[in-house]
């Protein structure tokens, strides 16, 4: 039987990790090659230069406040979908009347176009006529006319408020999915022994979901490192690169200032965090399997 | 039951890649690949472009029409894979010739003299748009100038009939304008690039053009008190409240918008800017109108400043003839360039084009860039690449804190000779 | 059964469920507010917009960008090559999610931990690291401005979370399940296609509306695999409506409008699965 078993493992996992390895992993490490060049992208000639672009990080200010930047959105997107999602998901779980239309209203704002939405936004912070100060201003009868994108402290916060309002309806679809996977016998023993629905939630509920939490909030992080569509049309990185993330740091010096053996170097570093946090993850990930057996 | 619709999206998902494979194209000899940044209402004007120059030939265009920031990125992926499109637009200056160090344009001097472009392309923008290393590389498809654009009714209501010449007509006329509660100048730098039309007419008019080439080539430091000199008076203005508040958060269509309602006076602009208003329905010389900034050092040549956008023939072209054919027929055919210059609110650099096909304003920036002793590109296009990310991120900090201006050149400077 | 029904019906009189579902009409209102403001700025004039007059009631609705949009020949194109593009990508993708997922959760063997790290670590970088190297092995098998490359990466790049979110469903599925196929002779095949997978639909089911939508969505790869307009996708194509000097606000946010309606589609069809009821405890018994 454990010869079977090898058997199937190779046969299951032969188209996925074939497929992985020639579209992601070897044009990842084939990039990874340039961070030690001077590559500017257009020119098939081009030096090594050894290690020189990673010292440059070094010196780089920009890199260490998109390093920053990096960490808040991260830590925001830990925070802003997943709750929010959770808290969608839990609420339309209850059989509310109307559910399906409330969860196509979540969903909507990951269907619409980035560009469109990015404009939008825009709008909705634009300091004049926009949606936000006109709204401030009928509340508080104020003249209020704050340039919420354009103020190198509110930048970086406005667009990870857009960014979670798309992501929001993600997290509530996972978590919905996780949901179901809960017996209903167990929230039936709930009842049965008089549970708050609070106390519902927090001890059967949360840890049960809590593959759906991992792969919920492995997205966000995901999606935070990666954050570009967004942040490149709401500031594209600005007001002078106070918004910057390490993907926008990544693509302007690669594409903008045409130095790709610098932008590799970055993205190596990128990758290297990220690493990092897969690490911290797959404890959780453990936590899954110890849940289930 | 379940599984069934998932069986049946798999039997139709095997239907559509049949369909796929006929969808594979296959090139023909007379195919001359393109690929521009004019897309949106200018796909069609270039549409007819394409018809006219396959009629006339006999070759067939192949387009690829991509968003402008997208065809910086587009551009440099297919680049770095010597994939280049046979002909492709590009920006004249800086852009042009970082490309051509790097050896991907082919040079088009043969073709250039066999057809006579000599007698076709303004002197002045052959010399300074089509020349690198001392070859051709370049047509130029059209060239913009920017100018100081102004919402007439603002400037009449507010009693001033005489636009000024000079730093302080021009001074006075904000102070007027300010007085009655109009804000003078409209300026969008959220993108950035609007702000650098400002700092390039301020260098050229204060410290003149060799400094500012110096700038470009980093001969000249940020920090060099004749750029200094520049910023303190961009500074002056900005504190004395002639600008708008909250640049940084407004685009140029939002500045051009702003003079459009008659909350701000003028906005220093290139001539697209008139293809946005007549779009907004306004019409030149009785809704707007332009001047040249005004001089400030009398002893400075007159410089006017704009882009040149150009053909050039990739160095993997596959199909050079027709390539070159087709750089030749957009400079040189009359009709072409009239269509064209006229859709995209610009001007020929065709001598020959008759300059009463376009309108009053248009034949007045003709003039004025005639008039000039020097045309320079825009910084964003005079200077390298990797510096011009710099510069505009410096513009739109001095935005946000003009006082620091010496610092902020301080900054900019210690980037620029990293990046140089 | 009796009990469950006893319990929703336990519920009617909840006060809560009033609280409940106001504050969930506050919260759809908020979220609502950006999306109205695409629909806004597609039924009013550039003009209008540039004017500050985007969040005012519209006093006439202003149908041109939708005329516009309707009678553009390119657009039955661009929705034509994105189902061409996002369905073949999505099916594929989820495929190899399910195989490799069940091998990790299921069958784990010594370095699977590892091997699994590799995949998910495939998530964690910005697409342009890759283009350059994708752009040149789809250029040299012949493949730039067809369709294949986008769905070729499109599969590969949705491994990773398929994978993860595939791993996490099947470790729910309680091993004995398994090993009690196994000693009745079912194979490894018949125990992930009879026990598992129906137990994972919702999975499944989430899976192919995230994949769809982002594909569906997507802007980079199309832009970059492919070159004339009739191969072009439909986010290429409403970023194209503008040109560098030019804007095209209510005809973008049209096409975006027109555009989203496959994914609500595709969201409507696949939300069923999300909705409790087909429990584990069916399964079990």
């Amino acid at each position: 039987m454990e010869r079977d078993a090898l058997y199937w493992r190779v046969i299951l996992l032969a188209a996925p990790i074939a497929v992985f390895t020639a579209l992601v992993i070897w044009p990842l490490l084939s990039s990874f090659y340039y961070s030690f060049t001077n590559w500017n992208g257009f020119n098939p000639e081009y030096d090594f230069v050894g290690l020189d672009n990673f010292a440059k990080i070094g010196t780089d200010r920009l890199f260490a406040s998109a390093i920053i930047n990096t960490a808040i959105w991260m830590v925001a997107a830990i925070f802003l979908p997943t709750l929010l999602g959770l808290a969608l998901a839990l609420l339309l779980d209850s059989k509310v009347p109307g559910g399906t239309i409330f969860k196509t209203l979540f969903y909507l704002p990951i269907c619409l176009s980035a560009v469109v939405v990015g404009q939008i936004w825009i709008w909705i912070y634009q300091g004049d006529w926009g949606l936000l100060n006109t709204v401030l201003r009928a509340v508080t009868g104020s003249d209020f006319s704050y340039a919420w994108l354009a103020r190198p402290n509110t930048a970086l916060g406005s667009v990870i408020v857009a960014w979670s309002w798309q992501q929001t309806g993600l997290s509530m679809v996972i978590f919905l999915a996780g949901l179901t996977s809960i017996p209903d016998e167990l929230l039936e023993v709930c009842d049965i022994e008089g549970a708050t629905a609070w106390q519902r939630i927090r001890i059967v509920v949360i840890p049960l979901l809590t593959p759906a939490t991992v792969v919920v909030v492995a997205l966000s992080v995901i999606n935070s490192l990666k954050g570009f569509d967004i942040l490149y049309i709401m500031t594209g990185g600005g007001p002078f690169h106070s918004s910057d993330t390490l993907a926008m740091h990544m693509y302007n010096e690669s594409f903008k200032k045409y130095l790709m053996g610098y932008g590799s170097a970055i993205s190596v570093v990128l990758f290297l965090i990220a690493l990092t946090i897969i690490r911290i993850y797959f404890r959780n990930l453990r936590k899954v399997d110890e849940i289930y057996g | 039951m379940r599984f069934t619709v998932f069986k049946r999206a798999a039997t139709a998902s095997v239907g559509l890649l049949a369909s796929l494979f006929m969808a594979m194209g296959v090139a023909k000899a007379s195919d001359v690949t393109i690929s521009h940044y004019f897309s949106g209402p200018f796909m069609s004007v270039m549409g007819d472009v394409f018809d006219d120059f396959n009629a006339a030939t006999g070759f067939t265009m192949k387009d690829s029409p991509v968003g402008h920031e997208d065809f910086k990125t587009d551009i440099l992926v297919r680049g770095a894979s010597d994939s280049l499109p046979d002909v492709f637009s590009y920006w004249a200056g800086a852009r042009v010739q970082f490309v051509v160090d790097s050896g991907d344009l082919s040079p088009i001097d043969d073709m250039w003299n066999r057809d006579g472009l000599d007698n076709v392309v303004a002197k002045a923008i052959a010399d300074s748009a089509t020349l690198y290393n001392g070859q051709r590389y370049l047509v130029p498809m059209q060239f913009h100038y920017a100018g100081m654009f102004y919402n007439k009714k603002v400037m009449s209501d507010a009693g001033i009939s005489e636009m000024p010449s000079d730093w302080e007509g021009f001074l006075a006329l904000c102070e007027t304008l300010k007085g009655q509660g109009i804000t003078p100048i409209a300026l969008g730098s959220m993108n950035r690039w609007p702000a650098q039309f400002w700092f390039d007419y301020l260098i050229l008019n204060t410290a003149g053009p060799e400094v500012r080439a110096g700038l470009m080539d980093g001969s000249v430091g940020y920090d060099a008190p004749e750029i200094a000199a520049a910023m303190s008076i961009w500074k002056d203005l900005v504190d004395a409240g002639y600008f708008v508040e909250n640049a940084n958060a407004q685009t140029w269509t939002d500045a051009s918008d702003k003079v459009a309602q008659g909350e701000a006076a003028m906005t220093l602009m290139g001539t697209w800017i008139t293809g946005y208003w007549n779009d907004l329905d306004m019409e030149a010389d009785v809704d707007y109108d332009f001047f040249p900034f005004p001089t400030i050092n009398a002893d400075a040549p007159v410089s006017v400043v704009g882009p040149i956008d150009g053909l050039v023939v990739s160095a993997n072209v596959q199909n050079k003839e027709g390539a070159e054919a087709f750089l030749s027929f957009f400079v040189s055919d009359l009709e072409t360039q009239v269509a064209w210059t006229k859709a995209v609110g610009a001007v020929s650099a065709n001598v020959n084009v008759d300059p009463s096909v376009y309108n009053a304003l248009i034949n007045r920036v003709i003039d004025t860039v005639g008039a000039a002793d020097n045309f320079a590109f825009n910084y964003d296009l005079a200077t390298p690449p990797p510096v011009a990310e710099v510069g505009l991120s410096m513009f739109q900090e001095f935005m946000e804190n003009p006082a620091d201006y010496e610092g902020i050149l301080a900054r900019a400077q210690e980037s620029a000779a990293a990046a140089f | 059964m009796a009990d469950a029904q006893a319990r929703v019906a336990a519920r009617e009189f909840n006060p809560w469920r009033a609280v409940l579902v106001i504050s969930l009409g506050c919260l759809a209102v908020l979220f609502l507010a950006p999306t109205v403001g695409v629909l806004l700025s597609s039924i009013k004039t550039t003009r209008e917009i540039a004017f500050g007059e985007l969040w005012t009631v519209p006093r006439t609705i202003y149908l041109g960008n939708f005329v516009e949009i309707l009678t553009n020949p390119a657009v039955p194109h661009y929705f034509k090559n994105t189902v061409l593009v996002t369905v073949p990508a999505t099916i594929l993708s989820i495929a190899l999610g399910v195989l490799a997922g069940y091998v990790f959760s299921k069958l784990p063997f010594a370095g699977s931990n590892l091997l699994f790290l590799v995949i998910i670590s495939g998530m964690f970088f910005p697409p342009q690291v890759i283009l350059i190297p994708l752009f040149q092995f789809f250029n040299a098998l012949g493949l730039i401005d067809t369709l294949w490359p986008i769905i070729c990466v499109h599969t590969a790049l949705g491994i990773p979370i398929c994978t993860l979110l595939m791993r996490n469903f099947f470790a729910t599925v309680p091993n004995a399940l398994r090993d009690a196929a196994i000693l009745e002779g079912a194979s490894e095949w018949q125990v992930l296609t009879r026990v598992a997978l129906p137990i994972s639909l919702p999975a499944i089911a989430v899976l192919a509306t995230l994949q769809f939508t982002w594909i569906w969505n997507d802007f980079l790869w199309p832009l970059i695999f492919t070159q004339t307009d009739e191969n072009r996708t439909i986010m290429v194509g409403i970023v194209n409506l503008r040109g560098q000097y030019s804007v095209a606000w209510g005809v973008q946010g049209a096409l975006s409008l027109l555009a989203s309606l496959p994914t609500l589609i595709v969201f409507l069809f696949f939300q069923r699965y999300f909705i409790k009821g087909m429990t584990m405890g069916a399964v079990k018994g």
